[in-house]
C-alpha cells in the first residue's frame, strides 16, 4: 500500500517529533487541559451567596425563610441589615433579601426587597427566578391550591442526551482540524523557507510521497492525542458514545486525512511564514462558527445553511456526531458519506497538485 | 533530456547554497534518508569518510561548522553515486583552510571520474578547479572554453607574453568593471 520511501520518511518525521520534548509536552498537555475545562465547567454551579434579613415576626416570613434556606442554589447567611450590607459592599455576599416588618398573610400583596451589588448583576436573573418560585409555592400552600400545570421533559429518542454529548464530537472535529493544519501547513511553510523542501525536490521524490509520509506520521501522533482525550472523556466526563469506537476512530482517520491535505494546500498557498497564520485563521475560524460545533447548523440563517453543510468541518462533525450520538456506523451510507468522499478527493488533489517545493519570491 | 526530469534527478547529485536539513536528525540518519529518496540503501559511514566527517556520524547538522556543513552537503549529493555533480558556490563563506580542503575534495571526486558542474564567483577557484569554464552574464553564456584558451583570447596584454593575466581578468574584460547588485 505504501512504498518503502514513504514509510521511511514517515518514520523520520515521527522521530523528529519524538525527539522534540517540548512539542510532546504540549501535545499531551492539550488533551488534559481540554478535559479539565469540561470536567470543571460541567459540574454543579457554586451556590449563590445571599444574606437574609428577616425583620418580620410572622409565621409566613419564617416559612419563606426556611424555603429560601433549603434552596440548594443559595448559600444563606442570616443577620441584621447593617452588617450584611457591609458584607455585600465588600463582595462577600451577592445579594441581600430583606423581609420587611409588615410581611404578613393578611395583606394582599407584600414587598420583599432584593439588594444587589451591580457588579454581580449577572446572577440577578437566577436569584429573582428562584425567589419568585419560592414565593409562589408558599402562596399555594397558604391558599391551599394545587399547581394547575406540570411540565415534564421527555426525550423522544429515549436516551440521555446532554449538551456535552452534543458538544464533544464537534470539539473533537474542530481540534482535529487545528492539529492537522498546524502539522502540515505550518510545517511545510517552515521547511520551504529553510530550503529543506528545495533540497528534497532535486532528488527523485514526488509530492505524493512527501504528503503521504507526513500523513502517516501525523496520523500516529493525532490518534494518540485523540485516544487520550477519548479515554479521559469516557472515564471522567461520563460521555456516552452510541456507535462503535472502531467507527469513531475510522471517522477520525478520515478527518485527519482531509484536514492534513487542506493544510498542505494552505501551506502551498502561503508564500511566507507571515502569510500562513491569517490564511489558516481565515479558513478555520468561520468553520468553527458555521460547522455546527457549538449549535446545530439548522440554527443558522436559511441562506447560510447549504454553504455551512458543505464545509469540510461540517462533514466531519456530522459524521462524528452520527456515530457518537445516533449510533451510526462508519459504513452506513448517507449524505455525509458523500460529502466525506468528495472532500477526501478534493483535498488530496489540491494538496498534491499545487504542492510548492521552492520558495517563490513575491 | 529536460523533458524527463524524474529520470535526470536519479543520476545527478546536487549541493545547494542553502544547506539546511531536518532538525533532530543525525548526519548518518539524514544520509540514510537521502539514500531512500533514490531507493538505495546508502552507507553513511563510507560517505562521511569520503568527506572527512566520519567522526561526526551521530552529530546534528546544527552542530557543524561552515566547512563541515558544505562537506556534509556534498556527502548528501553523493548518495546516489551521481554521474554529474552540481555544486552551487561550495566555498562561499569558508575560511582558507576549509576552502583548500573542499577544493581537494572536488579534485578527488573529479579524478574518480565524476563530472562536476560548479558555479562560483571566485575566479581563482574556477581557474584552479575547472577543465572548462563558461562565463555567464545576465543569464547568458558569453564565453566557454578551457581556462588557458580563455586567458589567451580575452586577457589583456602584453602580447608577447605566452600567458598573461588570470581568469578574473577574463571575467572583468567580458562583463565590464561596473559594480553589480
Amino acid at each position: 500500500m505504501f512504498t518503502s520511501l514513504q514509510l521511511h520518511l514517515a518514520k523520520v518525521f515521527l522521530k523528529i517529533f519524538l525527539r522534540d520534548r517540548q512539542s510532546i509536552f504540549f501535545t499531551l498537555l492539550f488533551p488534559l487541559i481540554f478535559t479539565g475545562v469540561f470536567l470543571f465547567s460541567s459540574g454543579e454551579p457554586d451556590p449563590i451567596k445571599l444574606g437574609l434579613i428577616n425583620q418580620s415576626q410572622s409565621t409566613i416570613a419564617a416559612d419563606f425563610s426556611d424555603l429560601v434556606i433549603d434552596e440548594p442554589l443559595f448559600e444563606i447567611t442570616q443577620g441584621d441589615l447593617q452588617s450584611l450590607r457591609q458584607e455585600l459592599i465588600n463582595g462577600d455576599q451577592t445579594a441581600l433579601i430583606l423581609i420587611p416588618t409588615n410581611f404578613k398573610q393578611e395583606e394582599d400583596s407584600t414587598q420583599i426587597t432584593l439588594l444587589l451589588d451591580a457588579s454581580q448583576v449577572r446572577q440577578a436573573g437566577a436569584i429573582e427566578e428562584t425567589l419568585n418560585r419560592s414565593l409562589i409555592s408558599i402562596e399555594r400552600e397558604i391558599r391551599g391550591i394545587e399547581p394547575m400545570f406540570n411540565l415534564e421533559v421527555e426525550d423522544v429518542q429515549a436516551r440521555p442526551q446532554r449538551y456535552i454529548d452534543f458538544l464533544l464530537p464537534g470539539i473533537l472535529a474542530y481540534m482535529l482540524m487545528n492539529l492537522c493544519i498546524a502539522g502540515s501547513g505550518f510545517n511545510v511553510v517552515e521547511y520551504r523557507r529553510r530550503g529543506i523542501l528545495k533540497r528534497l525536490f532535486v532528488t527523485p521524490i514526488q509530492a505524493k510521497d512527501f504528503i503521504v509520509a507526513i500523513i502517516i506520521s501525523r496520523m500516529v501522533i493525532i490518534l494518540t492525542q485523540i485516544s487520550v482525550i477519548l479515554g479521559l472523556a469516557l472515564t471522567l466526563l461520563d460521555i456516552r458514545i452510541a456507535g462503535s469506537l472502531a467507527s469513531l476512530y475510522g471517522m477520525v482517520i478520515i478527518g485527519t486525512f482531509i484536514f492534513l491535505c487542506i493544510g498542505f494546500f494552505l501551506g502551498s498557498l502561503a508564500k511566507t511564514q507571515e502569510a500562513i497564520r491569517p490564511i489558516v485563521a481565515l479558513t478555520t475560524f468561520p468553520q468553527l462558527i458555521l460547522s455546527g460545533v457549538f449549535f446545530p447548523i439548522s440554527a443558522l440563517h436559511e441562506l447560510l445553511q447549504p454553504i455551512a453543510h458543505a464545509l469540510p468541518l461540517s462533514v466531519i462533525v456530522s459524521g462524528l456526531r452520527g456515530i457518537s450520538n445516533d449510533g451510526a456506523s462508519l459504513l452506513s451510507f448517507n449524505l455525509t458519506t458523500i460529502g466525506i468522499l468528495i472532500w477526501m478527493a478534493i483535498s488530496f488533489f489540491i494538496a498534491t497538485k499545487y504542492f510548492v517545493w521552492k520558495e517563490v519570491a513575491n | 533530456m529536460s523533458k524527463d526530469t524524474h529520470q535526470v534527478k536519479k543520476i545527478i547529485g546536487v549541493q545547494l547554497q542553502a544547506n539546511e536539513y531536518f532538525d533532530r536528525m543525525s548526519l548518518s540518519e539524514l544520509l540514510l534518508l537521502f539514500g531512500k529518496l533514490y531507493a538505495q540503501d546508502s552507507n553513511p559511514l563510507e560517505l562521511l569518510t569520503r568527506v572527512n566527517l566520519e567522526d561526526k556520524a551521530s552529530a546534528k547538522p546544527a552542530a557543524l561548522s561552515g566547512g563541515q556543513k558544505q562537506r556534509f552537503s556534498i556527502a548528501c549529493a553523493l548518495v546516489n553515486n551521481p554521474k554529474v555533480l552540481f555544486l552551487d558556490e561550495p566555498t562561499t563563506g569558508l575560511d582558507p583552510q576549509a576552502k583548500r580542503n573542499l577544493w581537494q575534495l572536488v579534485k578527488d571526486l573529479n579524478s574518480s571520474g565524476m563530472t562536476i558542474v560548479l558555479t562560483t564567483h571566485n575566479m581563482e577557484e574556477a581557474e584552479y578547479l575547472c577543465d572548462r569554464i563558461a562565463i555567464m552574464d545576465q543569464g547568458k553564456i558569453i564565453a566557454e572554453n578551457t581556462p588557458q584558451n580563455l586567458i589567451l583570447e580575452h586577457a589583456a596584454e602584453p602580447p608577447k607574453a605566452k600567458l598573461h593575466g588570470n581568469i578574473e581578468d577574463v571575467f572583468l574584460a567580458l562583463t565590464g568593471h561596473a559594480l553589480r547588485d
